[in-house]
């Protein structure tokens, strides 16, 4: 049983298991990436009354159906308009959009563009798997050159896409690279991408071992993620751009996000004004501190929600480690119906004749 | 106060009179006007938002995602831009979004001949997108009527939940006429929301908006219905009789002019206002909601007409939809190019109820006379 295995994990409350098992196929990457970013919503605290999904067609749009969120369900490549204009008329939503590389690069090329042209305050998560894989495996915008594909029998003679390039047009936009095997990293930078202002764009490469790695000679999805593990290194800290096999994060070049970019202990950071970007020197607006790009949300929307202050996540984090050592207390019956939120934690404890206090100072 | 106002003008501000506050487009003649005063009025009032998408594409995918917020949402454009506009107008359809689309015509197909006035998107709007759907549309023949029409419009999208489409062509868009559009939006009734906005949902109950069929009741509820023909009858019917009802109650149209006439004259938008003159000569049938086709209520109209000559400026799309629905001849007077003229009326209206053909003479091209076009090309 899959419940079993996630039973103990605080953030299972956020998953439809009652549809489980998933319609990906065994050894995908979607569903690693679907359950880090329930943990990251965990851990900010984010819910389904503030938070939206907006996924696109394609193995990962099924993702909003797995998820107690309310999710959107859009057309093939239009997860971006779609989450722009959400975000435009209800500022105080968090809207996060997952997609993979063929439905966010190709078919929703043009609205990539633009949405990071004008710096809507989005956070894309891309499932990049290089590959077209609900339709048997065909060339996507990713895909390596000379990697063979039922479209590109003698291997892809394009260039792939750079995704990287993309984003880093604009200087207000967060670019974050990752890989499925790369967990922690994938869960920091998806943390980072969505408490980030303006545009963020986390590039997740996973394994697509059905469609795309059995044809380009790997035997499992393990393989593909040891070959992961192996290849890909992370970039030295404050990079300004990442290598091919490089993870990392880059961040607004518009000094918006210097503090975290220099990696010093921001636990009293002051709110800084967006420094005026170096493109937007034709802007005619008389007020640099409400001009250029970051003007216009600056304007229009207020803050959506206060980062939380590094004392606060360690506050969140041990209260999350408190009741995880009190879960394991629990028969695992009752710990699945705590990790569903049927019964609080609470009453589970006093049921089973466990004193809370007593297990925290032991 | 009565002011002298243009179409297109009237269609924005009966959107706003609807309560509308969401409008995202990309610029096309003829319709441009509307996007102009839209991001002018966002610039002057709080809680209006305007977005200038990259395409049609981006702008119609854009009112889905506003209206699930909670927006009434609306875009205009003009044939090509609503052709790229399909897919999220089936979208709507089968999700069930409100929302507008207004579609100022010109002639087609492709970039056609801008700006000239044509009326061939009438099909368009039946069965623009993929799959079977039931759509609602009105079509003014004036600056007032191109206002109440609007809030209508958006009145029966919120009923249907659907998106409402507002045809419209560039003489319609470009007429200006004497109207005090401040005294009518007083008298409106506005629908409100029918639909709760994203992230309001009953608690615990969060909903997924989806393109595919899924169950939407029961114990599969959230699970994918896309290979049972059951769910699919069940939603479609459903939706198919909403839309019929809703319908129903804006069953708009005009039958006047000669009434005791022997000809009944089915034409509507500009052509209406073009043929006016005849007024003495024929019977009007004018369809203001074009879709669904009014059938029964031509049907006891056209009885006591002997012959029915329908006017367009298409190649007969009403026409075919009212014969189809009577079960007679109707009588096709196209009139294609943008060469919408009193002359051309009244010469198609008797070459047809002389036994001629639809077809206007058709004279040779400049070439073969000899001659240079007036624009110097062909």
């Amino acid at each position: 049983m899959p419940e079993a295995a996630i039973a103990e994990l605080d953030f299972k409350h956020r998953l439809k298991v009652d549809l489980f098992p998933t319609i990906w196929c065994p050894g995908c990457g979607i569903g690693t990436i679907m359950i880090q970013l329930a943990m990251v919503l965990d851990e900010l605290g984010l819910d389904d009354t503030n938070t939206i999904l907006v996924t696109g067609i394609g193995c990962t749009g099924r993702m909003g159906s797995y998820m107690k969120h309310e999710a959107v369900y859009t057309l093939h490549g239009r997860t971006l308009p779609v989450a722009e204009a959400i975000k435009e008329f209800r500022p105080e939503m968090n809207v996060v959009v997952v997609s993979g590389d063929g439905d966010t690069a190709s078919i929703g090329g043009n609205h990539l563009v633009h949405a990071i042209r004008r710096n809507a305050s989005l956070t894309v998560l891309c499932n990049n798997n290089e590959i077209y894989g609900l339709t048997g495996g065909q060339t996507g915008p990713t895909t390596p050159t000379g990697t063979k594909t039922l479209s590109s029998p003698v291997g892809n003679p394009n260039t792939p896409i750079n995704l990287q390039g993309l984003v880093r047009s604009s200087p207000h936009a967060l670019y974050a690279k990752t890989t499925v095997y790369h967990q922690l990293h994938m869960r920091n930078a998806i943390r980072e991408a969505i408490e980030h202002e303006g545009f963020s764009f986390v590039d997740i490469t996973s394994q697509c071992i059905e469609n795309n790695g059995r044809r380009i000679g790997f035997a499992s999805a393990n393989e593909m993620l040891t070959f992961y593990r192996k290849t890909y290194k992370r970039a030295p800290k404050g990079a300004d751009h990442l290598e091919r096999f490089q993870i990392g994060t880059l961040y607004p070049q518009d000094g918006s996000m210097a503090e975290a970019q220099l990696g010093t202990d921001g636990s009293d950071q002051p709110d800084t004004a967006p420094a005026q970007p170096d493109g937007a020197t034709t802007s005619i607006s008389g007020s640099p501190g409400e001009g250029g790009a970051t003007g216009r949300r600056a304007a229009s929307a207020p803050s959506p929600r206060p980062a939380a202050d590094d004392e606060e996540k360690a506050r969140r984090r041990a209260e999350s480690q408190r009741r995880l050592a009190l879960m394991n207390r629990l028969d695992p019956k009752v710990k699945l119906l705590v990790a569903k939120r049927e019964i609080s934690l609470e009453d589970a404890l006093r049921d089973a004749g466990i004193d809370p206090d007593e297990v925290a100072e032991s | 106060m009565r002011k002298l106002t243009q179409g297109n003008e009237a269609v924005f501000r009966g959107a706003v009179a609807a309560g509308a506050d969401y409008y995202a487009g990309y610029p096309i003649s003829p319709s441009t006007e509307i996007l102009n005063i839209a991001s002018a009025w966002a610039a002057t009032h709080r809680g209006f938002h305007f977005m200038q998408a990259e395409d049609e594409i981006a702008s119609a995918n854009a009112l889905m995602g506003a209206s699930l917020a909670g927006a009434k949402s609306f875009t205009a454009t003009s044939g090509p831009g609503f052709s790229l506009m399909q897919e999220a107008v089936g979208y709507g359809q089968k999700i069930g979004i409100p929302c507008v689309f207004v579609n100022v015509q010109r002639v087609g197909p492709a970039t056609g001949m801008p700006t000239m006035p044509g009326q061939g998107d009438v099909m368009q709007v039946r069965y623009g997108s993929t799959g079977d759907y039931t759509p609602i549309a009105f079509y003014p023949n004036g600056v007032e009527e191109a206002f109440r029409v609007t809030v209508q419009a958006f009145n029966a999208a919120e009923e249907s939940r659907s998106p409402v489409i507002v045809l419209s062509d560039t003489f319609i868009g470009h007429l200006n006429e004497v109207v005090d559009l401040e005294e009518m939006a007083q008298e409106i009734e506005v629908v409100p929301r029918t639909i709760a906005p994203l992230g309001k949902h009953e608690p615990g109950h969060p909903r997924f908006f989806a393109g595919v069929l899924m169950y939407e009741h029961g114990p599969m509820a959230g699970e994918p219905a896309t290979a049972d023909a059951d769910e699919y009858l069940r939603q479609f019917y459903a939706t198919k009789q909403l839309h019929l009802d809703v319908a129903g109650r804006y069953a708009l149209y005009e039958h006047g002019w000669k009434t005791d006439a022997s000809v009944l004259v089915i034409c509507y938008g500009i052509v209406s206002r073009v043929a006016a003159p005849l007024a003495s000569e024929y019977a009007l049938f004018r369809p203001i909601r074009i879709h669904p086709m009014l059938g029964d209520e031509l049907r006891a109209i056209a009885d006591r007409y002997e012959q029915i000559v329908c006017i367009e400026a298409n190649d007969g799309q009403y026409a075919d939809m009212a014969q189809l629905a009577l079960g007679r001849e109707v009588k096709r007077v196209p009139l294609l190019g943008g060469r919408i003229s009193l002359e051309a009326v009244r010469d198609g209206i008797e070459r047809v109820l002389s036994g001629g053909p639809s077809e206007p003479p058709i004279p040779p091209a400049p070439s073969e006379r000899g001659e240079r076009s007036p624009l110097g090309i062909g």
